[in-house]
């Protein structure tokens, strides 16, 4: 098959963050300080090639964007500030854009605007529906139980709907991801049954994220600061993600806790806002090179997850201590602001939670393919003659 | 013929204001239009045809810091307006040196010249100053010789001053020159008896100078020459003063990589060749007369004198020729080749001056050894002849260079240093490795890619890839790279790292440069004229650079520069017309020179 080249390429990958790439004039040293970088997987001088030339095609087929982590080390290094670190984060953002099969991801790293006028409508949207369900059949002074003004019957339904959404969204979005890199790659021949004796990969990566620790045994931080705090900001999300869909009727009643589910609400509550608070305060000051440059979307991640994690916790607060109208009200605004959140993680960075582990999987089965091509070639070399 | 002038200025530069050049430029004849435009995005060829074509333009001036850029597109536009493309004119500021205080007439200057149709060096010539027929040189290497010998050997007064003990500079340092693998010191020594015997050349070594003034073809210059405590006329160099001499520090001779004492020689060769006297360390100096002083009792011919003083010498010279040559940056800043954490991670000089055969270990190349200092009973690391060969050395290109955060440029001569290296390195020791990390070989002179060929069929690793990690793994040196023409990671297993350090301009250029009033480049290395048609003379008359001073270059580029600029000198000196400075003519005499030869 012909290699198609997209001349515009490097120039529309300026609108998801990658600037300089002009600037590279391959000299490998990003590569060479890159701790992810092995035989296989060579990056992040070849995704810069392969940009600068325009093979747009082909880096549609690559894992490597998501093996690297950003440590900003091979940024440090650059001689020619060609910013190779924010260069694959880019590519991340447009890879997401291109898994994404309705476009929506594409337009939101593409325009602001678009992307915070979506947000405001689904939020308005939620808080008008909800506002109108909780007064047309409770009471905004009851919380819980009989009368509720958001009873957590209709929440727990209400929860699975937007997860169902996501999850649809999502599921699509993996299999394009799959047929990308998988299918259309077709440089390698992959065994079936490697996608099964590698499927350890996929729930070892999600909840241990090992690699990220890796990337930071090179920086200055002590004890691996940025790999816990994403990953107490990951474990919280996912927790909260179960309690809401699974846990929340129990969640939602009291006053007195129930400490075997509330006690998980707590710890995936600290994670979260020890994230947010890291993620805010490095953005502000620009003191590693990964947060040297915020991308739109970057801030209105944090924004909104601040604004998730401060009314949860104040509206658990009232609940307790029986403030129950401004309990409810709060919790409406809270909702406003994670039905958005949850509907637009397939379409923003976010949903790296997805894709990374699944890269690191089908990275692995591809690594372990060549180490077999090898195996056999070693084995039975073939003379040309 | 009726003009048109276009402004194309990027960025407001500091000196010119463009509405005044623009003014200026509508009161000359034959201008129909001045237009000030926009750079960005590039003016539209339509409209500019257009407006040719209404204004019935017969020729085009453009007028910028770089029209050049821009002269397709008025190109295309004239031939769409059916105009003569020739009488598309470029009137550059910055080619033609508007900068400083004339920068405001300079400019208007060019654009008239563009204007008339003539070309601006023809119409600006300078002139008048009688010359003085002496010359000073600044700097005693291989530039500074070339052209005093030049000079003098046309039968004129040079004063060639250096401020180390001896000439030669950095290519008495060199092993072997590239790409022809001669003998560094077989081509500079009989240079340099030359000049220290010429009867034509004053020679003062250990000199700076300190002060310059007057004017272009008659400058007084103010030299301060420092002690050198020993009579260079009566010294025979029986090295009996260094025998008996208690201190003991670095050589700058040998880059660092070998001991001398506080009295000594630079090198046997040297000219004058004689001994002298480091007074930042000779115990004598330092404790003002206390203690110490043993060279002068042990002295046979009584020649050293410790109570001598610094002089200052003045003299009158018509041309003054800039030979400062370069310095190495300094690399220990570049933390991640690991110079100076690791012993065996060495310099390119530190490394040419192991592989002299004059050097330290006689020209083996061996790795570090270990010693105990007996004064400070610390571990320390150096050359013994008796040190063991390496298995495996790799070289690396551009450190340093072509890298934003120290030097933007290219050093030029790094490459073929290196691949110059990875020979002698092949044939000194047996079965050794050789590892070349490179971005791109710039292999650009006469011979230069045929000795990258040879080296390559010699059995080097030429890696193009350039590597950004020297580390130690289980007490074993470790270089990482891309191999990126094949395609792979590589680790390769060394017991040395020579890095090709980047070129900087020698310490004092700042200075220098304020005091001859001379602009430098934003590099730091000394502005020429014009880097195409005037790469020796500077902004002030009877002022020129030759060497490594304006600009990284190698040895034959730096010889021949040094001999065009004799040349330069020799010219004024003999044709009678003096010479002048280009900042010195008035707007109204260019205009009125380019009236001149209009009519022709």
């Amino acid at each position: 098959m012909a290699t198609r080249v997209n001349p515009e390429f490097i120039d529309d990958l300026d609108r998801f963050g990658a600037e300089d790439v002009k600037m590279c004039y391959q000299c490998g040293d990003c590569s060479t300080v890159c701790p992810h970088a092995d035989e296989i997987f060579k990056f992040p001088r070849k995704s810069m090639r392969l940009l600068q030339m325009g093979l747009e095609s082909k880096i549609e087929t690559t894992l490597e964007p998501w093996l690297c982590y950003y440590c900003g080390q091979c940024s440090e290094q650059c001689p020619r500030e060609a910013d190779p670190g924010e260069t694959m984060m880019s590519l991340r953002r447009w890879l997401i854009s291109r898994y994404d099969f309705t476009g929506i991801a594409r337009l939101f790293f593409r325009s602001r605007i678009a992307e915070i006028a979506a947000i405001i409508i689904i939020a308005l949207i939620t808080g008008a529906f909800l506002l109108y369900y909780g007064f047309t059949g409770g009471n905004i002074g009851i919380y819980d139980g009989e009368g509720a003004f958001l009873p957590s019957g209709f929440i727990h339904r209400f929860d699975l709907t937007v997860g169902g959404i996501l999850l649809i969204f999502l599921v699509i979005n993996a299999f394009r991801m799959w047929n990308f890199t998988m299918l259309k790659n077709t440089s390698l021949k992959v065994p079936w049954w490697l996608y099964i004796t590698e499927i350890w990969q996929f729930p070892w990566h999600f909840f241990t994220q090992k690699r990220y620790a890796e990337c930071e045994q090179k920086h200055e931080h002590p004890v691996y600061m940025p790999w816990l705090l994403h990953l107490g900001l990951m474990l919280g999300y996912v927790t909260m993600l179960v309690l809401v869909m699974v846990f929340v009727e129990a969640l939602q009643s009291g006053p007195e806790i129930i400490w075997e589910v509330h006690i998980f609400g707590y710890l995936a509550s600290a994670g979260l806002l020890a994230g947010t608070i890291y993620f805010i305060r490095n953005r502000l000051r620009k003191n590693y090179i990964q947060y040297k440059k915020s991308h739109g979307t970057d801030w209105v991640f944090v924004i909104l997850l601040t604004i998730i994690v401060l009314t949860g916790i104040a509206q658990h607060v009232l609940h307790r201590t029986g403030v129950y109208e401004w309990a409810n009200y709060l919790y409406v605004i809270h909702l406003m602001a994670v039905v958005p959140w949850l509907l637009r993680m397939p379409f923003c960075k976010w949903s790296h939670l997805l894709y990374r582990p699944l890269a690191m999987y089908f990275a692995a089965i591809r690594r372990e393919a060549v180490r077999r091509q090898e195996t056999i070639l070693n084995n039975y070399p073939v003379f040309v003659k | 013929m009726r003009t048109g002038v276009f402004f194309c200025q990027g960025e407001e530069r500091k000196g010119i204001n463009i509405d005044s050049v623009a003014k200026y430029s509508a009161n000359l004849p034959d201008v129909e239009t001045v237009q000030i435009l926009k750079t960005s995005p590039p003016p539209d060829i339509g409209y500019l045809a257009g407006q040719i074509k209404a204004l019935s333009l017969g020729r085009v001036v453009i007028a910028g810091d770089f029209p050049g850029y821009f002269k397709p597109v008025f190109t295309r536009a004239m031939a769409l307006a059916g105009g003569n493309t020739a009488e598309v004119r470029l009137a550059s500021f910055k080619e033609h040196g508007a900068r400083g205080e004339n920068a405001m007439d300079r400019a208007k200057a060019i654009v008239a010249c563009a204007v008339m149709g003539v070309p601006f060096p023809l119409a600006a010539v300078p002139g008048g100053n009688p010359v003085n027929h002496a010359t000073l040189i600044i700097g005693g290497g291989i530039a500074g010789i070339q052209a005093s010998l030049e000079i003098a050997n046309a039968g004129k007064q040079v004063y060639l001053v250096e401020q180390s003990g001896t000439i030669g500079g950095h290519m008495a340092m060199f092993d072997k020159t590239f790409p022809t693998l001669d003998c560094a010191a077989c081509i500079l020594t009989p240079k340099m008896v030359s000049v220290g015997q010429h009867e034509m050349i004053r020679l003062l070594t250990k000199s700076n100078v300190i002060s310059v003034s007057g004017k272009p073809g008659s400058y007084k210059v103010k030299i301060k020459q420092k002690a050198r405590f020993v009579d260079v006329k009566s010294c025979v160099a029986c090295n009996q003063c260094t025998d008996v001499c208690p201190v003991r520090v670095k050589s700058e001779f040998d880059a660092g990589i070998s001991i001398r004492k506080a009295i000594y020689i630079p090198f046997p060769q040297a000219v004058p060749n004689a001994y002298l006297i480091d007074e930042t360390s000779c115990t004598y100096i330092l404790t003002g007369g206390e203690k110490c002083g043993v060279c002068a009792k042990k002295c046979p011919k009584e020649c050293i004198n410790l109570n001598e003083t610094d002089k200052i010498i003045d003299v009158e010279v018509g041309t003054i020729i800039i030979a400062t040559g370069y310095e190495f940056l300094d690399v220990s800043k570049i933390e991640q080749y690991g110079y100076g954490r690791y012993p065996n991670v060495v310099t390119s000089i530190e490394f040419e001056r192991l592989t002299n055969a004059s050097g330290t270990t006689g020209g083996r190349i061996v790795t570090k050894s270990k010693r105990i200092n007996k004064k400070t009973g610390t571990e320390e690391w150096y050359f013994s002849p008796e040190g063991l060969p390496p298995r495996s050395v790799a070289l690396i290109h551009c450190v340093g260079s072509r890298n934003k955060k120290y030097n933007p440029y290219c050093s030029r001569v790094c490459c073929m240093y290196s691949l110059k290296f990875a020979h002698l390195i092949k044939e000194k020791v047996p079965n050794v490795s050789v590892y070349e990390f490179y971005i791109d070989m710039r292999a650009f002179g006469k011979g230069y890619e045929e000795f990258a060929e040879r080296i390559r069929q010699e059995g080097t690793f030429v890696v193009r890839g350039h590597s950004a990690s020297v580390s130690m793994k289980n007490n074993q040196m470790v270089v990482k790279g891309e191999d990126i023409l094949n395609d792979r990671l590589v680790e390769f297993e060394v017991d040395m790292v020579v890095l090709a350090v980047g070129l900087v301009p020698s310490p004092g250029t700042a200075e220098l440069a304020q005091m001859l009033g001379i602009p430098r480049d934003e590099d730091g290395w000394f502005s020429e004229l014009d880097y195409n048609g005037n790469p020796t003379d500077t902004d002030r008359g009877g002022i020129y650079v030759a060497g490594m001073c304006q600009a990284p270059k190698d040895i034959p580029d730096t010889v021949a520069q040094a001999s065009a600029v004799a040349a330069g000198v020799l010219k004024n000196l003999t044709s009678g017309k003096g010479i002048g400075h280009m900042s010195s003519i008035p707007l109204s005499e260019i205009e009125a020179k380019a009236k001149k030869i209009q009519i022709f």
